[in-house]
């Protein structure tokens, strides 16, 4: 080793315990001996400077202008990549933490790479143009994993598609949900990262088989990312070669890494780690060196979460409609317990979360607390007080993570963990099982959906049609298992094809490079419309249904006699059911071999896909009429909980994580503030024990909001008055004035907690 | 034989699982079916009637209870509504006895009129009471409950008797002409006078109209259809008028009952000269407790009592003193204490003329655990250990008034436990914050700011209240207007309503 990585080690290094960490990468490691947990309170939380006060009313500007007038910048003159745009800054004097997507804020990049269709849908969208000649070379030259799926597609896996019964597909964009351990480019810098990966590629040994060819070619994509990397950085005027210094350019460093993985990529979720403990470090080093002061340390943290709330990404209007908001899930996994029973919560968790009271309220970066029972009190406090105060934090249940994924792991997205630099997901969308229980009922053909001259769909084979007068519980689960049979075969086999053709066409080398050079993969399946099956058997066991059929015997109604125990309720009958049909489908799942020995994975969650859903679907067992949203996530059908919310969230909770739904259940609740408590000090306490409660019983996630009914209406009517009103939709926060008309009623319609 | 088989069930009305404002805590609420009273404005008619609602045992009570016990952190609990409650008595008995056996917290919320048989198997497992006072004369309780006063009077009166050593809630709902004038406010204080000193919190709820639509579906009429809402801001007026008042009212009683104690002592002050001396050996013998030593042996012993004159504030004994002598006071008074973690004396009991203290140390050979000082300027007659085992220890009858005495002190020492406990965690919180402005208050713009340099669990040792009601006094306290808290700064804004709890 030189001189000068000795020296440049030393020095950057001075005053941190070793230990493997700076024998070979372990970022863990280096947390772990170096951290110093917090269990105070946020009394020493500062203000924004003057600075960070300009810059966030500029690009809140921005944001603003863009949304009201419904229009976005893109630059046409060339396509997305690492060290394709020159340096951008927002105000370049006043920035303590620099770097942008392009060369401008808010400027949006085409990337082609997913499918060159999505790029020209939305460009024309917003009356756009690209350069005819990039468009003719591109698409002559390149071939695009859009087409590589749909090369690979059999006609069974486009039906399920066509009709709905798989949404969400990754096959047309970046499939996201890759973590980069981004804390590596600033623990030791993009050469020694080169280095080892050089390493990594010589000691890749043996025959040339498929895997170790495709191994090979991703090691040499990595080390030209992070040479990219460099070269990016360079434009800013900085080396990020060696490792960073001092706080400034750790998080600096940090954000570099995640920089090239936006500049890149273009996945539904680009999320950011945990890095909280990690920057505490430097924080902490240079506060106790006084390089720093607390103002200072305020500020960095302010302006990088300012840089986070600029990400952008070109969409087509329907992939708006069916993530409203336009989200990137920037999520940020904060505090959580060590293995070792320390606590990971650090004064800058307090920092990060306080950016929501110094820049406003704000859905990204996507604020999510790892909660665990044993939290020290004043950050638990702290987390209900800016939850009341800000809607915009998510929860999710670190003592049932750190078994499976250890404390060193993070979320991807809304719910889906994943050990930083060490595994990753293969997005996979989710399944309508809603529909699909009408499958059961209908033969196999859809509901709705007709071909291009007029006939019916037959999108599964081999299901008998239902000509019960009165269903009966058995012979519905008995053709619904059948159902979930062939559709779990066909969702793993897309998916497989889906993975294959992204790794070929449109590979996230500057994310892989930061990690481990073998990665454990999950594929991650999903379920939409499980309180709607639940219900809808339960009705059929405990209450009388009879279907209406059309001419053609495809149910378009169902008349219900009686009572029937409903989701939500915390009534086993038919919490049960739910469980019982999740373990159903997982196992299914696991039927079909994945991709790269990839390990599947389930979840409950919709985004707001749920009113989307909803759309597609007929009319249901349950009650629910054709068209009607769908509940989000694992949340019970609205105004069905008759007992109040504990009750609710208890069925919630007795959904399995561990091996079944193992890729995350979303929950979101909704309480209005005067029910939550007489005061604000109540209310913090009663959310902390709400919180303690419900994650106790192992539930996995939770939403929380807390505002007024009337507030949301009128912010319907004046959405001028409330620009920056954040509210937590399934996984994710939104604001409010973003979401389509349809998608503001349905939240307005979800069950309000109230008690009077 | 008779078969005791018929199983004891109640008729529940419905639950909500997540009750946050019916109580401490997060509470688990059970509306029971049947009410007494027919209210102008109750927004639940359907839990009128008695029958209806599905039945429940008290295990199924407890068993719905126990799926909510992971929410209910440190003071939630479950809480018992309606309707009225106290309507199924026997149930209720039945049910509160079990949720206590497993540790609930448990909170009745009631109007006062029910099942009086039952009260006592009911009210010594009741940690709170939500009480509603509807209205404050005959007359008016007729006019809006077509059903009597008398009954909430009694029961308020009967309330410790009953065996109740909780806390209560007041509830009050303002119904605009009805009770929404500081009149109304001073009678609601003067009603609940009998109960005043277990009172934890006084609301007044404003009247809203969303239980109108219930009318229709169960066709009955509406009676308030033209009165509209009471004002949020309006009541919170009220509210706040109403706690200052109630606040007064507590120390001035406190105030009275310490004057007279005081009244009592000044009588018995005395110079001790020679003369006196004899004198204090002769009426010694006169004591009671001596009374049932043999008049010679007495005569042959009291050479080696010592007669100790205490100036005012000088040390008798101390906590961890060995148990050497027997106390006898024959003047002044003696106060016994304790310095708690906060530095602040807890008094336990004031002992004046012809009480004794020792004798059950020296029976038990245990060491004392608080310090007794002279509250005024004392004599005492001491004996010593040797003496008191010889010639005290064996006789009957001064084991039996030692006893007595010891029993009539435990019995006050319960209920200064009592008051400790129930009276007040806002004389408690009032107690607090004003002692943190003595020892940390800064004065800034004319007013005085405490920096928080504790946590919650700190302070809620200090106050000798849990974490969670601390946390719950604080936050009304910043309602009601006399502190604000921002930033871990502690504002008092209203000193002399913190003031007003303490004397």
């Amino acid at each position: 080793m030189s001189n000068d990585f000795m020296a440049e080690r030393n020095k950057a290094w001075q005053g941190f315990e070793l230990g493997n960490w700076s024998e070979t990468i372990d970022t863990r490691d280096f947390i772990q001996k170096n951290y110093k947990p917090y269990t105070g309170t946020d009394s020493f939380l500062e203000e924004p400077t003057e600075n960070t006060k300009y810059l966030w009313n500029k690009v809140s500007e921005l944001i603003q202008d863009e949304v009201r007038n419904k229009t976005v910048t893109v630059d046409l003159t060339r396509f997305s990549g690492i060290d394709n745009f020159d340096a951008g800054y927002i105000d370049k004097d006043k920035e303590v933490i620099v770097g942008l997507q392009t060369d401008e804020p808010m400027k949006r990049m085409m990337n082609p790479y997913g499918g060159f269709r999505m790029v020209k849908g939305s460009l024309n969208a917003y009356n756009l143009e690209i350069d005819p000649k990039m468009e003719e070379h591109f698409t002559e030259f390149r071939k695009t994993h859009n087409d590589g799926v749909f090369d690979a597609y059999t006609d069974e896996m486009r039906r399920v598609r066509t009709v709905g019964l798989l949404t969400g597909l990754p096959d047309a964009y970046g499939r996201g949900r890759i973590i980069g351990d981004y804390r590596r480019v600033a623990l030791y810098g993009i050469d020694y990262l080169i280095q080892e990966r050089i390493k990594d590629k010589k000691n890749l040994t043996g025959n040339a088989t498929e895997e170790v060819i495709r191994k090979r070619e991703e090691f040499s994509e990595q080390i030209r990312a992070l040479q990219a990397m460099k070269s990016m950085a360079a434009k800013y005027g900085f080396d990020i070669g060696r490792p960073a210094y001092n706080a400034q350019e750790a998080i600096q460093w940090l954000y570099f890494g995640y920089l090239a993985a936006i500049k890149e990529n273009n996945g539904a979720a680009m999320s950011l780690g945990k890095n909280t403990t990690f920057l505490d470090i430097y924080i902490q080093r240079d506060l106790d060196n006084k390089t720093l002061t607390e103002k200072e340390a305020q500020e960095l943290i302010d302006q990088f979460v300012i840089k986070l709330r600029l990400v952008r990404h070109l969409r087509t209007p329907e992939y708006d409609e069916l993530f409203a908001g336009d989200p990137t899930w920037v999520t940020e996994s904060i505090g959580g317990m060590g293995e070792d029973g320390r606590t990971l919560v650090t004064k800058t968790a307090f920092r990060f979360l306080h950016t929501l009271t110094n820049l406003d309220t704000s859905p990204e970066p996507n604020m999510t607390v790892l909660w665990s029972n044993d939290l020290p009190r004043g950050f638990k406090d702290y987390c209900a007080k800016m939850s009341i105060q800000t809607d915009s934090i998510q929860y999710e249940n670190d003592d049932l993570l750190r078994p499976i994924y250890g404390d060193d792991c993070a979320i991807a997205c809304c719910v889906s963990a994943m050990q930083v630099g060490k595994q990753m997901q293969f997005f996979g969308a989710r399944a309508n099982l809603g529909k699909a229980l009408l499958y059961a009922l209908n033969g196999g053909i859809d509901e709705i959906k007709k071909d291009k001259q007029g006939n019916l769909i037959q999108v599964l084979d081999g299901i008998e049609k239902n000509t019960e007068e009165i269903l009966t519980y058995d012979q519905v689960v008995a053709d619904f298992k059948k159902v979930m049979d062939k559709l779990s075969n066909i969702y793993v086999n897309t998916m497989n094809t889906i993975h294959y053709m992204h790794d070929k066409y449109a590979y996230e080398a500057g994310q892989m490079a930061l990690h481990d050079p073998k990665v454990h993969i999950f594929m991650a399946f999903g379920i939409a419309g499980i309180s709607i099956v639940a219900d809808s058997l339960s009705a059929i066991k405990y209450a009388k249904v009879r279907p209406i059929r059309d001419e053609n015997g495809i149910t378009v109604d169902f008349e219900i006699e009686g009572n029937f125990p409903k989701f939500g309720n915390d009534d086993d009958r038919v919490d049960n059911i739910a469980k019982d049909v999740s373990q159903y489908f997982m196992d299914a799942l696991r039927k079909t071999p994945a991709y790269r020995n990839a390990e599947h994975t389930l979840s409950l969650l919709t985004i707001t896909s749920n009113v989307t859903y909803g759309k597609k679907t007929g009319a249901t067992p349950d009650g629910r009429k054709k068209g009607e949203p769908f509940a989000p996530g694992a949340n019970p059908m609205h105004g069905r909980d008759e007992s109040g919310a504990l009750a609710s969230l208890n069925s919630v909770a007795k959904l399995k994580y561990q091996g079944c739904c193992q890729d995350g259940i979303s929950n979101t609740f909704s309480i209005i503030p005067g029910s939550l408590g007489k005061n604000s000090e109540e209310r913090i306490n009663n959310l902390v024990n709400i919180l303690d409660g419900y994650f106790k019983q192992d539930a996995f996630h939770i939403n929380v909001n807390v505002l007024e009914r009337a507030l949301l209406i009128d912010a319907m009517k004046y959405p001028e008055k409330y620009p920056n009103l954040t509210i937590r939709v399934s996984g994710y926060a939104v604001r409010f004035n973003q979401l389509d008309r349809e998608q503001q009623e349905d939240v307005l319609a979800r069950t309000f907690h109230e008690s009077l | 034989m008779k078969r005791q088989d018929q199983q004891i069930t109640g008729q529940l009305h419905s639950i909500e699982t997540m009750g946050l404002v019916d109580g401490p805590g997060i509470r688990t609420i059970f509306f029971l079916q049947g009410c007494p009273l027919r209210c102008l404005y109750c927004h639940n008619p359907d839990t009128q009637d008695l029958n209806g609602g599905r039945i429940v045992t008290p295990s199924e009570i407890l068993q719905l209870a126990n799926r909510y016990k992971p929410y209910q952190g440190e003071d939630g609990g479950v809480t018992f509504s309606g309707g009225e409650p106290l309507l199924q008595g026997k149930f209720l008995a039945e049910s509160v006895k079990l949720l206590k056996e497993n540790e609930f917290n448990v909170c009745i919320d009631t109007s006062g009129y029910g099942q009086k048989e039952y009260y006592s198997n009911i009210f010594p497992y009741v940690d709170t009471i939500l009480l509603d006072v509807k209205a404050f004369s005959e007359r008016a309780y007729l006019d809006m409950c077509l059903v009597k006063q008398k009954p909430l009077i009694d029961f308020m009166n009967q309330l410790e008797d009953y065996g109740f050593h909780g806390q209560i809630w007041i509830r009050h709902v303002m119904v605009p002409g009805y009770t929404d004038n500081k009149k109304s406010m001073q009678k609601l204080i003067q009603t609940i006078e009998p109960i005043q000193h277990l009172v934890e919190r006084l609301e007044i709820l404003p009247y809203h109209t969303m239980g109108k639509e219930k009318y229709k579906e169960l066709n009955k009429p509406y009676l308030l259809e033209n009165v509209n809402p009471m004002d949020k801001e309006k009541a919170k007026e009220f509210e706040i008028y109403a706690n200052v008042l109630l606040a007064e009212q507590m120390s001035k009683d406190r105030i009275e009952l310490i004057e007279k104690q005081e009244v009592e002592t000044s009588t018995l002050e005395t110079n001790v000269s020679l003369e006196e001396h004899n004198k204090i050996i002769r009426n010694f013998s006169n004591l009671p407790l001596l009374r049932h030593i043999n008049p010679e042996i007495l005569n042959d012993i009291q050479h080696q009592f010592i007669v100790k004159k205490l100036e005012k504030e000088e040390i008798l004994f101390q906590s961890g003193d060995d148990p050497n002598y027997m106390y006898i006071i024959y003047s002044g008074a003696i106060k016994i204490f304790n310095v708690l973690p906060n530095m602040k004396e807890q008094i336990f009991y004031i002992y004046r003329k012809d009480s004794f203290v020792g004798g059950h140390n020296l029976l038990s050979d245990s060491k004392y655990w608080y310090t007794g000082e002279a509250l005024l300027d004392s004599v005492v007659i001491t004996i010593p250990a040797k003496i008191f085992n010889i010639y005290f220890a064996n006789k009957k009858a001064v084991l039996k008034e030692i006893l007595s005495q010891s029993f009539a002190r435990i019995r006050w020492a319960e209920d200064l436990i009592n008051r400790l406990a129930t009276l007040n965690s806002s004389v408690k919180t009032a107690g607090l914050i004003l002692r943190l402005a003595e020892n940390f208050g800064i004065k800034k713009n004319g007013q005085i700011q405490i920096p928080m340099k504790f946590d919650r669990a700190e302070m809620s040792n200090f106050s000798g209240l849990t974490r969670d009601s601390l946390t719950r006094k604080l936050g009304e306290f910043e309602e009601l207007g006399y502190i604000h808290i921002e930033n871990e700064i502690l504002t008092i804004l209203n000193f002399d309503a913190l003031e007003s709890y303490l004397n």
